[in-house]
């Protein structure tokens, strides 16, 4: 479905990313993790078109530099991390814009009946339904960040890049979005990229993991061959096992 | 949305005809209706307004329709270049076409540079080649230093440029003094004297700019939430940044090559549409200039009326007007949401 062969993104000639290759099979999700700086959000960039890069990506076995942008945008779709709100647009009108390239009016961009039951379909999966009016500049960061997914999931893309999607979410929002994504890739035969700086839900997102330290990819695989204590005290710097299994015994302590 | 757009129309044409209507002589609208009507249809009209067909068919109608159609060129050409560089405060001056502009200008008024082919029209047409020059200089040069033509970028290149071109529009008139009144009038803008030859010119290039801007109207929308977003649904940034840049250039360029420098219009009309009407671009192109137009409608009529017979320069009025109105609507509203919570 994805495959990126010794691809090096950078800024002002110097690599962020170095030489990375792996690939994901239609279907199948993976979560990518890190410390920050890592090179994560730059690689997610590169894999949607937004920055140029050196090496090879492939969509379903063709070469993206030979595709058009529009045909690349049909394929991938990227949630960015927030940045400021400038205008003041309703929640519909916002989730309408990830319809930009399926509304066939081409002069005014009249979204059709078919677009329409999309987005409110998606927001009422994002659990926006009565918020749909609301200007987005009125939202919480939370509200605000469910409304930008469901903007990414009415595109339609057959790969969803999600850079940071929990953040701003409280725990039950966290959680169910994790769910949500695991069955809208499994149902819509989808592949979600997720970079997330949660542990725990990197690995509830999906079975494979692909940790990155200082723009290279330290391992790649089933979270249960590849994650060990000694590798993530290697890449955090920290002992996160030992962090990961005190916060158990809090919890285990809390027991009624 | 409805009722507010067909108020917006009503209150347009009223001010419109008020305009018309207002100066050293007083006409009532019914006459200046009944002229407008025997000049476009030939119907007949009472003896007793014969003697007013000429001040509003020659003089008050060509200069209210060329404030309105300067006043929308500039405010839409504002409104693009906010959502586009993503800047509250961005218009085509940001990107140096009024520096450009008053270059052409200066060429034709200090140095007496006439056209031979199209004498009467030198100063709007070296104008607008120079304004619109400018920016397009600035475009490219923009591109050429950094591919993605990023915000920032745009708008350093464009301020460097407009500091580079004012300078020698500075140096020019500092050695030819005796014109040097001339040009300043100029850049103080002003709609007297154009008569019906200008808006011939202006109306079809207004007209057509708006319509093709209003076409791009979504992509202006996904621009807003910035560069990377809209790029990642979709829109083709490059080459639409290219063309919304240069077409609302096309837009300034053309009204203040024949008007003179009216800036502050091209600031505050988009803002006042969004507050009212929200920020869709389906709506804020359109009635931006609507907005834009009739506003300039009203700087006019004071500009030419409150000391009469003299003119007061209409760059500022708009300001003197526009600066007040604009705190009302913005701040209000804003105080009265922090009320509110």
């Amino acid at each position: 479905m994805l495959t990126l062969k010794n691809v090096s993104v950078g800024y002002t000639g110097e690599d962020v990313v170095k030489n990375v290759t792996f690939s994901v099979a239609r279907n199948e999700n993976l979560s990518i993790i890190g410390p920050n700086g890592c090179g994560k959000t730059t690689l997610l960039k590169a894999v949607a078109n937004l920055m140029p890069f050196k090496g090879e990506i492939e969509v379903s076995g063709k070469p993206v530099h030979k595709m058009s942008h529009r045909e690349v945008t049909l394929k991938i779709a990227l949630l960015s991390q927030l940045s400021g709100i400038y205008f003041s647009y309703s929640v519909f009108d916002t989730v309408m814009m990830g319809r930009y390239l399926h509304i066939k009016d081409k002069f005014l961009g009249l979204p059709s009946e078919e677009d329409r039951a999309i987005v409110l379909k998606t927001l009422e999966a994002m659990d926006l339904s009565k918020e749909k009016d609301r200007s987005i500049t009125t939202l919480s960061g939370g509200q605000l960040q469910r409304v930008f997914l469901a903007r990414t999931l009415v595109q339609e893309p057959e790969i969803i890049l999600l850079d940071e999607p929990t953040n701003h979410l409280d725990l039950k929002y966290q959680i169910e979005l994790i769910e949500f994504l695991k069955q809208w890739a499994q149902h819509g035969n989808r592949t979600v990229i997720g970079v997330l700086h949660d542990i725990n839900l990197a690995m509830k997102l999906s079975d494979n993991i692909l940790v990155m330290k200082d723009g290279e990819i330290q391992v790649h695989g089933k979270v249960s061959a590849v994650v060990s204590d000694t590798l993530l005290k290697q890449v955090y710097d920290i002992d996160v096992a030992r962090y990961m299994r005190e916060s158990l015994k809090i919890w285990e302590d809390l027991r009624p | 949305m409805k009722v507010k757009i067909i108020i917006a129309i009503c209150a347009s044409l009223v001010v419109l005809i008020i305009g018309i209507a207002l100066g050293s002589v007083n006409i009532p609208p019914g006459e200046i209706l009944a002229i407008i009507r025997y000049r476009l249809t030939g119907v007949e009209f009472a003896e007793s307004i014969n003697n007013s067909t000429a001040i509003v068919w020659n003089i008050r109608l060509p200069r209210a329709l060329l404030a309105f159609i300067a006043g929308s060129a500039l405010s839409v050409s504002g409104a693009v270049m906010q959502s586009v560089l993503r800047n509250p405060l961005a218009s085509s001056f940001t990107l140096g076409v009024s520096s450009g502009a008053s270059l052409g200008a200066g060429i034709v008024i200090l140095l007496g540079v006439t056209l031979p082919v199209a004498a009467l029209f030198t100063l709007p047409l070296l104008g607008f080649a120079f304004g619109i020059g400018t920016i397009f200089l600035v475009v490219a040069f923009a591109s050429r230093v950094d591919s993605q033509m990023d915000n920032n970028t745009i708008i350093l290149t464009g301020m460097i440029f407009s500091l580079f071109v004012n300078a020698i529009t500075t140096l020019m008139s500092a050695l030819a003094r005796q014109h040097i009144q001339q040009l300043v009038l100029w850049q103080m803008g002003s709609f007297s004297m154009r008569g019906w030859e200008a808006i011939y010119i202006l109306a079809p290039v207004a007209v057509a700019g708006v319509i093709f801007i209003t076409h791009f109207n979504r992509e202006l929308d996904m621009m807003t939430f910035g560069e990377q977003q809209a790029k990642s649904m979709g829109v083709n940034l490059k080459r639409v940044k290219w063309i919304l840049l240069v077409s609302s250039a096309a837009l300034t360029g053309s009204a203040i090559a024949f008007v003179g420098v009216i800036g502050f219009i091209d600031l505050f009309a988009p803002h006042i549409v969004r507050r009212i009407f929200g920020s869709s671009h389906r709506y804020v192109i359109p009635l931006s200039a609507l907005f834009g137009g009739t506003f300039m409608v009203i700087c006019d009529l004071v500009a030419r009326t409150i000391i009469a017979p003299r003119d007061l320069p209409v760059g500022a009025v708009t300001a003197l007007l526009g600066a007040p109105f604009f705190a009302y609507i913005y701040f209000s509203k804003r105080a009265k949401k922090a009320q509110a919570r």
